[in-house]
């Protein structure tokens, strides 16, 4: 169930965060941006984090209970932090760009296509 | 094998250089910054060409991160490959960072400019030399962070919309990379660079792990740069300030190459046919699109930038031949054309630098090399030659290695290849060169302020140097390059030094 789930919430979220991405306003591409950053966050910690039934870092496993993998999570930390980094940065230079364009469509913002 | 501190401080030294140069101020008048950023870099150049010394000498060193045993932990090795493009980078960045020193942009009083610089270096040597997927992500991420922020603080007026194109790209290509880590993850359960070759080298090909060689592949290709996902690096190479942007064309593609080369040679080993074929075609292209690019094109340096396109085509068509002779062609070409390419583009900033808008326009620079000290316009003259593969300089030598590698392999494109791209670079080179420093400005031009003092021409002289002592003295690197290719095609020897545990 939870297979399905993760597979479930993997697939909406890519589709949703390719349909914004592809969209002309340069702030809902941002945040189709942050959310593939999530679908692939969520496609990682499904690969191993609920293999088992008990957390990795108890002490006292009773016998033939199966671990989950500790290092999905770990490995997700440190992409959530990337993907924080670039997406604030992202949304810094929209910023800039939309004061200096006075507009956040992408067709507006290309002073440099000549 | 015992752990090598070399390999770590090829990483830590910027990174703590990076550190205590956020202490001090950078202004106008106070360079403190500037002159600990060139020690640091200077100090990582040297620790990086003894550790190429020591790796030639005793084998691929390894260290491991908090005394973990891979596959658990992060383990940084370096082999040949690593090491020799490691050398590469450590002493373009130091070049770079001679530059920035007497450079007048605006932007190097920024404090954090030099500390942003040091940490590209610390993303580029960290992403060479890991042996980690996911740390090559983070140390990729890292270095493009720091380039976008460097990008997007340019003096050039373009500078934030072309970082954020070029992160929204980017951002792609690190997605897909992050796709592919998921996905070999799921299908091995490790990331380690060595636990993974070794697995796959046993022949099992579950269906994700093919998918991941695709993933891969194309976040490296848009890395590096390569013709279809080229469309973001003109942009994004000719705003930069100058320093970054001979940085960027020269060795942050050649982040793209080093993955790429490990990717045939270390894990896809077995798929290693197909994907040549395909770079085969893709550098094909890349090369004339490159260079047909650069020969239309209205701004110095995004000519450079487009003949970057070419340059990687080489390598890539050389990488894709797959033959020994060609992948130390492929090793030679991405060595030298590193120090051209950056020597370059420092030229251009030194030309762009004596004028008020500070753009490379050539309806501003031409005509303005006349009033220059001669010994530019000499220099350009050497690059040029050295970019389009004139001996003596180091562009003969990687040229002659293509079209020897080909030769040997008995196809009839590559003598085609190098003499028709050897042709373009040097019409297009020899283009700017009359017209920005052999023709005077002629009346009706737009008029531009000229300024007495602009960047020094010491960093890409130095460069150029080094040039024409690979071309004269091309022996040593031709050596490096054929033992490393010697080490690349056995795997085994990789995986042995990082030594798996229990493996």
């Amino acid at each position: 169930m939870t297979d399905f789930l993760f597979a479930l919430a993997v697939g909406v979220l890519f589709a949703i965060g390719v349909f914004q991405l592809l969209r002309r306003d340069l702030i809902k591409a941002a945040m189709g941006f942050s959310m593939l950053f999530t679908a692939i966050n969520l496609f990682i910690l499904s690969t191993g984090a609920y293999d088992g039934v008990v957390a990795p870092y108890t002490s006292n496993v009773e016998e033939g209970l199966a671990v989950s993998d500790p290092l999905v999570q770990a490995l997700i930390l440190t992409a959530v932090v990337v993907s924080f980094g670039s997406y604030a940065l992202l949304l810094g230079l929209i910023n800039i760009a939309s004061r200096r364009f006075r507009t956040v469509d992408s067709d507006e913002v290309s002073d440099l296509k000549r | 094998m015992s752990n090598n501190n070399l390999v770590l401080g090829v990483v830590f030294i910027p990174f703590f250089t990076a550190i205590i140069g956020l202490l001090f101020s950078q202004t106008e008048r106070d360079r403190t910054q500037r002159y600990i950023s060139l020690m640091g870099s200077a100090l990582t150049c040297a620790v990086s060409l003894f550790l190429l010394t020591q790796v030639l000498t005793d084998g691929p060193q390894v260290y491991r991160m908090g005394g973990f045993e891979p596959p658990f932990g992060i383990i940084l090795v370096a082999d040949n490959l690593s090491a020799l493009f490691s050398v590469m980078a450590s002493t373009v960045l130091m070049m770079g960072v001679l530059y920035a020193v007497n450079c007048q942009d605006k932007c190097l009083t920024y404090p954090a400019f030099m500390p942003l610089f040091l940490f590209m270096e610390v993303g580029l040597n960290g992403a060479l030399l890991t042996g980690d997927l996911f740390t090559f992500f983070v140390f990729m991420e890292l270095m493009v962070l720091s380039s976008v922020s460097l990008v997007a603080i340019s003096d050039d007026r373009y500078g934030p919309e072309a970082a954020m194109k070029y992160i929204f790209i980017s951002g792609m290509g690190t997605l897909f990379l992050l796709l592919g880590i998921a996905a070999m993850y799921a299908t091995f359960g490790t990331l380690n660079l060595a636990d993974m070759g070794e697995q796959l080298a046993t022949g099992q090909r579950p269906l994700l792990a093919r998918s991941a060689a695709i993933m891969l592949i194309a976040a490296f290709l848009l890395k590096s740069a390569v013709f279809p996902f080229h469309f973001w690096q003109p942009d994004f190479h000719t705003t930069a300030p100058t320093p970054l942007s001979a940085m960027l064309s020269s060795v942050v593609v050649k982040v793209g190459i080093y993955g790429i080369l490990r990717l045939v040679t270390l894990l896809f080993a077995e798929e290693a046919q197909q994907i040549e074929q395909l770079l085969v075609i893709l550098g094909v292209i890349g090369i004339f699109f490159g260079s047909l690019s650069a020969l239309q094109t209205y701004n110095g340096k995004r000519m450079l930038a487009y003949s970057t396109i070419g340059q990687v085509g080489f390598i890539l068509v050389c990488i894709g031949w797959g033959t020994p002779l060609a992948l130390a062609a492929a090793i030679i070409y991405s060595f030298n054309h590193a120090f051209i390419k950056s020597a370059l583009l420092m030229l251009m900033g030194v030309v762009a630098s004596r004028l008020k808008p500070k753009s490379a326009d050539f309806r501003y620079i031409n005509g303005i090399g006349y009033k220059l000290p001669w010994i530019i316009g000499a220099l350009w003259f050497m690059g040029g030659m050295a970019l389009s593969g004139l001996p003596p300089m180091n562009g003969f030598i990687s040229k002659l290695a293509v079209a020897q590698s080909g030769v040997d392999d008995s196809q009839w494109l590559p003598l085609f290849l190098v003499i028709g791209s050897g042709v373009l670079t040097l019409i297009y080179m020899f283009r700017t060169w009359q017209n920005v420093f052999q023709t005077k400005a002629e009346p009706d031009e737009i008029r531009v302020e000229f300024k007495k003092k602009g960047d020094s021409p010491l960093a890409p002289a130095l460069l150029l140097l080094i040039c024409l002592f690979l071309g004269l003295y091309a022996r040593p690197l031709v050596d490096i390059a054929n033992a490393t290719v010697a080490q690349l095609s056995d795997p085994s020897i990789y995986i042995g030094v990082v030594g798996l545990f229990g493996g």
